[in-house]
């Protein structure tokens, strides 16, 4: 179901030509339920099936309802999770078999965003000290150097070199969320995991961050694999959208064309039960949802 | 010898620094500073390793020299502690005692948490087989008694400071290794970790350099109350002559000298008793008091106790309350009964038609209004800080709702929504309270009123759901169970007839199965579902007003479209009011009759929901509808609010919204901006502001 017309988006039109950046196929991840003896352990897949590409500069948004997955084929792409099955290539390298320690030059192009910019921060270490080590680790041995390339990705996110000496618990959400960004790209990662990277902000921090992120894009030509449920900020940064239901990727295409014309049942009844930006033609928007909700009803009652 | 000792008994009676950043560091100083035992404990410490390094330049005698004029002597003017069966001084070994306590007692703590941390380290950040192996180890090491170890260790070391250190830690080691893989545990799952992983960051590095970190604060900790059971330990190895030889002047030994001689001279066993109990008690308050001003514990707090007398409006004549509320002075009697008098209990008048908010501001209320299931008048709550400062957190908000409407209360994280319903619902946490307002519910008031006659309005009239639906219902009892509980405390019905009611309760919420799920557990529910069971509780006692504060924000849009649908049809079915909070635009457009928007604490705007969408009036409400990110409206780049929200204590004097608004002037931050005509700003009525095309 991929679909591979052009977009629309002016950056991404040019990079459509060339090779994706990143490949899944049918990738499948596996987790343990938890037993208090190794035989009473059950594994389950989390995900199956799934397929999908990402272009250089594109923005891929991942929806669905809660469990349907999307968390885990973000932490598989990460290598937070092993893939059970099924392949994930990065410019043309296969990762899922690269073994327990990631290359560094792995590392260095995905990077990610996670949804509580609270805890995705160390507690006891001042904020620039996160994207020191970042560096640190990744062999920028000169202090000047690092603190320089730290000072500049602050300044990126649109943070003065005076938030580098506080604590996580001394700056406001959308602050610590942009220091985590700063984290993110001052390795200059072709790309960004963000799972569910604003949905913890508040509503007047959350369209601040999601600028940031276009701009910066705009700027350095990453791609994002923006991962969110809320329907109006995937639809808004996106320039593609995949929809997951319970494991499996069930729609993938263009984001206005998505939004518009959704095909697949279960992208139209989550678009149906988006809360819209105002309240006019709500009652019909509750009665189209309990009619959907009574066909449903009827359906399973046949089966 | 002796060097080594001062030097690390320097250290020890400050262990606190360096655990937590300079900031936090400073808010754990005030609060120890505000726990008179701590700080007494402190001193004590203080004054015990002052003693230590000391003792050769206190101590009248050298503490080995024998006297032997004076054996077992009695405490005289050469001796004020009386002399041992050697005519040693008694005083000088109880000082020289200090030292070998404090000394041991630190050494060992120090092996202990250098054995037992790594441990904890690996076996928390492992987890897996490593975990399940090694724990098991460490729970039967523990689980051996442990004078028993030290004994079987310095039995095969033989006697020495160095064995003795290492026997009495190696009991501790344990200990360390559980606390360290306990917090460990839960830290590994922490972003912060995962977010290291992805930066690249080897595992050594990981553990020791941000794990670590995080853990120092309970180990030190432990560390203080292991520190007093040590010098216990160490006490009683010397009492039975195991542990430092009889040279060495230490506490036990004296304790077992005063013994063996109690026939002759009873008074020998008091000084050293009184230091050992006198110094593990220090420690082990010491580290409760740390532990409470990490964790931000309430112990003994000096908060006063709110008396019926000191709050404002409640008693009838006009006292100091008058300061609080001049309205209600000046309209004492001065009018008719206009209005139905309210309950004569009520600290409220309900003609008075003025206030003071806690910032300074007197607003004039509104006329109460009739019918209302839920009338809130010039509500106002403020927080009481560990530090001693008070801070208002709402400040007042009037707000009513109508039987069968649903209005939302908007705001953003901090604003002060949840504060408001928790005043409603008269629920308001430790070290909050009400300072000022009036809240009618069914034509009763309920502000200042005792818990009890509270509990009765709350059980037969009220129903409340939270964010979190698992942490209304209890996680041990059956979901049948808590249902039916209620139901025949308030509705007085038979065991069958309430259980009936719960069937029914849990069909009409769209739980499937409801009779068979009666018997299931919270956790087995699903959070969708479990929003639901905890909406069929909150139906339970036929509420007038459903509070649902948060209720959706937990779910994703499927869940939350579901549950707010539910909501509404219930409303319409029951025709009961509806307070809906939340921070989401899209939910008060798809469910709300009215809604009031809240900004640091104030309501700045209150309307139809079509006219908030269409026509807002305050530069915040504005903003909001502007900045959302959800909007259809196709945009390349979103506008937002720049700047952000003045925390609580740090609101202006004018318009909370001031250093944020694009059309601020001098009159809004001079004063206390009221609210006219539902809106709170001083140039409503000359702007024209954007709204939502329709
Ligand atoms: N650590 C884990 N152990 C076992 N099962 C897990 C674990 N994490 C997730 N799962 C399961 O895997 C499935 C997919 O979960 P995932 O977190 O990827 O969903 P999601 O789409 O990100 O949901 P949400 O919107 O709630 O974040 C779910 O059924 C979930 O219960
Ligand atoms: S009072 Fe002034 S600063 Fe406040 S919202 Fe109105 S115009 Fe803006
Ligand atoms: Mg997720």
């Amino acid at each position: 179901m991929t679909t591979t017309t052009p977009n629309t988006s002016h950056e991404t039109e040019a990079s459509r030509a060339d090779e994706p950046l990143l490949v899944v196929e049918d990738l499948a991840v596996e987790y343990e339920s938890a037993g208090a003896v190794p035989w009473r352990r059950k594994v389950s897949r989390a995900i199956d099936g799934v397929s999908f590409e990402i272009f250089p500069g594109e923005t891929l948004g991942l929806v669905g309802e809660s469990g349907s997955g999307k968390s885990t084929t973000g932490r598989a792409i990460l290598r937070l999770n092993d893939a059970a099955a099924g392949s994930i290539r990065f410019q043309g390298t296969e990762v899922t078999t690269l073994g327990r320690r990631t290359p560094l030059s792995y590392r260095r192009d995905v990077q990610a965003i996670f949804q509580d910019p609270n805890s995705s921060l160390n507690p006891r270490h001042v904020v620039g000290r996160c994207v020191d080590d970042t560096l640190r680790t990744h062999g920028v041995t000169d202090p000047g150097e690092r603190r320089a390339r730290a000072e500049q990705a602050f300044d990126q996110v649109g943070l003065s070199t005076d938030h580098m000496h506080r604590f996580p618990a001394e700056l406001s959400g959308g602050q610590q969320q942009r220091v985590a960004i700063a984290r993110a790209l001052v390795l200059e990662p072709k790309l960004v995991v963000c799972d569910e990277a604003v949905s913890a902000l508040d509503l007047s921090t959350q369209g601040q961050i999601i600028n940031l992120l276009a701009d910066l894009q705009a700027i350095t030509g990453v791609s994002y694999l923006f991962i969110a449920h809320d329907l109006g900020i995937v639809r808004h940064i996106s320039d593609r959208i995949a929809v997951m239901q319970r494991g499996h990727l069930v729609e993938i295409g263009e984001a206005e064309e998505l939004f518009t014309n959704p095909q697949h049942a279960y992208t139209r009844k989550l678009l149906g039960a988006s809360p819209a930006s105002k309240p006019e033609g709500r009652d019909e928007r509750r009665a189209r949802r309990e009619a959907f909700r009574q066909m449903h009803e009827a359906e399973t009652q046949l089966a | 010898m002796t060097d080594t000792y001062s030097i690390n008994l320097t250290r020890a009676p400050k262990p606190e620094k360096g655990t937590k950043s300079p900031s936090s560091a400073k808010r754990i100083f005030d609060r120890v500073r505000r726990q008179p035992l701590t700080v007494a404990a402190f001193f004590v410490i203080v004054f015990l390793a002052l003693v230590a390094i000391f003792a050769p330049l206190i101590a009248p005698y050298d503490p080995n020299q024998s006297d032997y004029s004076t054996l077992l002597s009695g405490p005289t003017s050469a001796h004020w502690l009386g002399t041992n069966d050697l005519g040693q001084d008694e005083l000088s070994r109880l000082l020289y005692g200090t030292r070998v306590a404090l000394v041991v007692a630190l050494g060992s703590v120090l092996i202990a948490a250098m054995l037992g941390v790594p441990i904890g380290l690996l076996l928390g950040y492992r987890g897996g087989w490593t975990d399940r192996l090694g724990s098991r180890l460490v729970d039967v090491a523990q689980a051996l008694p442990g004078i028993l170890v030290a004994l079987a260790v310095i039995a095969i070391l033989g006697r020495s400071l160095w064995t003795l250190m290492f026997a009495i830690g190696l009991i501790f080691t344990m200990g360390f290794a559980r606390l360290t893989r306990a917090v460990t545990l839960t830290e590994r799952h922490k972003l912060y970790v995962e977010s290291a992983h992805v930066v690249g960051m080897k595992e050594r590095v990981i553990i020791f350099r941000q794990v670590l970190p995080n853990l120092v604060g309970p180990i030190i900790i432990q560390a203080a109350v292991f520190f007093g059971s040590a010098i216990m330990i160490e006490s009683g190895l010397s009492f039975l002559g195991v542990g430092l030889d009889r040279d060495t002047p230490t506490w036990g030994g004296m304790l077992s000298g005063a013994v063996e001689h109690q026939a002759q001279q009873p008074f020998l066993a008091f000084a050293p008793g009184i230091a050992i109990i006198i110094t593990v008690l220090a420690f082990n308050l010491f580290g409760d008091g740390l532990n409470d001003a990490i964790t931000g514990g309430v112990r003994k707090s000096p908060r006063k106790k709110l008396t019926t007398a000191e709050l404002p409006g409640m008693s009838n004549a006009p006292t100091a309350s008058a300061a609080t509320l001049p309205g209600q002075t000046y309209s004492m009697g001065a009018q008719d009964a206009a209005t139905a008098a309210p309950d004569a209990t009520s600290p409220w008048d309900s003609r008075a038609d003025e206030i003071r908010t806690p910032t300074g501001a007197t607003e004039t209320l509104p006329d109460p209004v009739e019918g209302a299931v839920l009338d809130v008048r010039g509500l106002s709550v403020s927080l009481e800080r560990p530090e001693g400062d008070v801070v208002p957190l709402v400040s007042g908000a009037n707000l009513s709702i109508e039987p069968g409407e649903i209005v939302g209360l908007l705001g953003e994280s901090g604003s002060g929504k949840s504060m408001f319903a928790k005043a409603v619902m008269g629920l308001l946490p430790p070290r909050t309270r009400l300072s000022a307002g009036s809240i009618m519910f069914d034509g009763d008031q309920i502000a200042f009123q005792s818990q009890r006659a509270l509990r009765a309005v709350r059980g037969a009239g009220i129903g409340v759901v939270f964010q979190d639906p698992l942490s209304a219902l209890s996680p041990v009892h059956t979901v049948g169970k808590q249902l039916i509980e209620p139901l025949r405390e308030h509705k007085g019905m038979s065991v069958a007839e309430a259980k009936e009611r719960a069937v029914e309760l849990l069909d009409r919420v769209g739980v499937t199965e409801a009779r068979s799920r009666l018997d299931h557990y919270p956790h087995q529910f699903s959070g969708g579902m479990a929003q639901r069971v905890a909406i069929a509780m909150a139906l339970a006692a036929d509420p007038k007003l459903l509070i649902a504060d948060e209720a959706t924000s937990a779910l994703d849009v499927t869940t939350q479209a579901q549950v707010l649908d539910l909501i509404l049809d219930l409303r319409d079915e029951y025709g009961m009011g509806v307070l809906l909070i939340t921070h989401d635009l899209g939910v008060v457009a798809e469910t709300c009759d009215r809604a009031a928007i809240m900004y640091a604490g104030e309501i700045v705007e209150v309307g139809t929901t079509t006219d908030l969408f269409h026509a807002p009036r305050h530069p915040y409400t504005s903003a909001l509808l502007a900045a959302n990110p959800a909007s259809d409206a196709q945009v390349d780049r979103l506008p937002t609010i720049s700047g952000r929200v003045p925390l609580a204590g740090e609101w202006p004097v004018g318009c909370h919204f001031a250093n944020r608004c694009a059309f601020a002037t001098e009159a809004c931050t001079s004063a206390p901006v009221p609210i006219v005509d539902q809106v709170r700003c001083v140039r409503a009525d000359e702007l024209t502001l954007e709204a939502v095309p329709r």
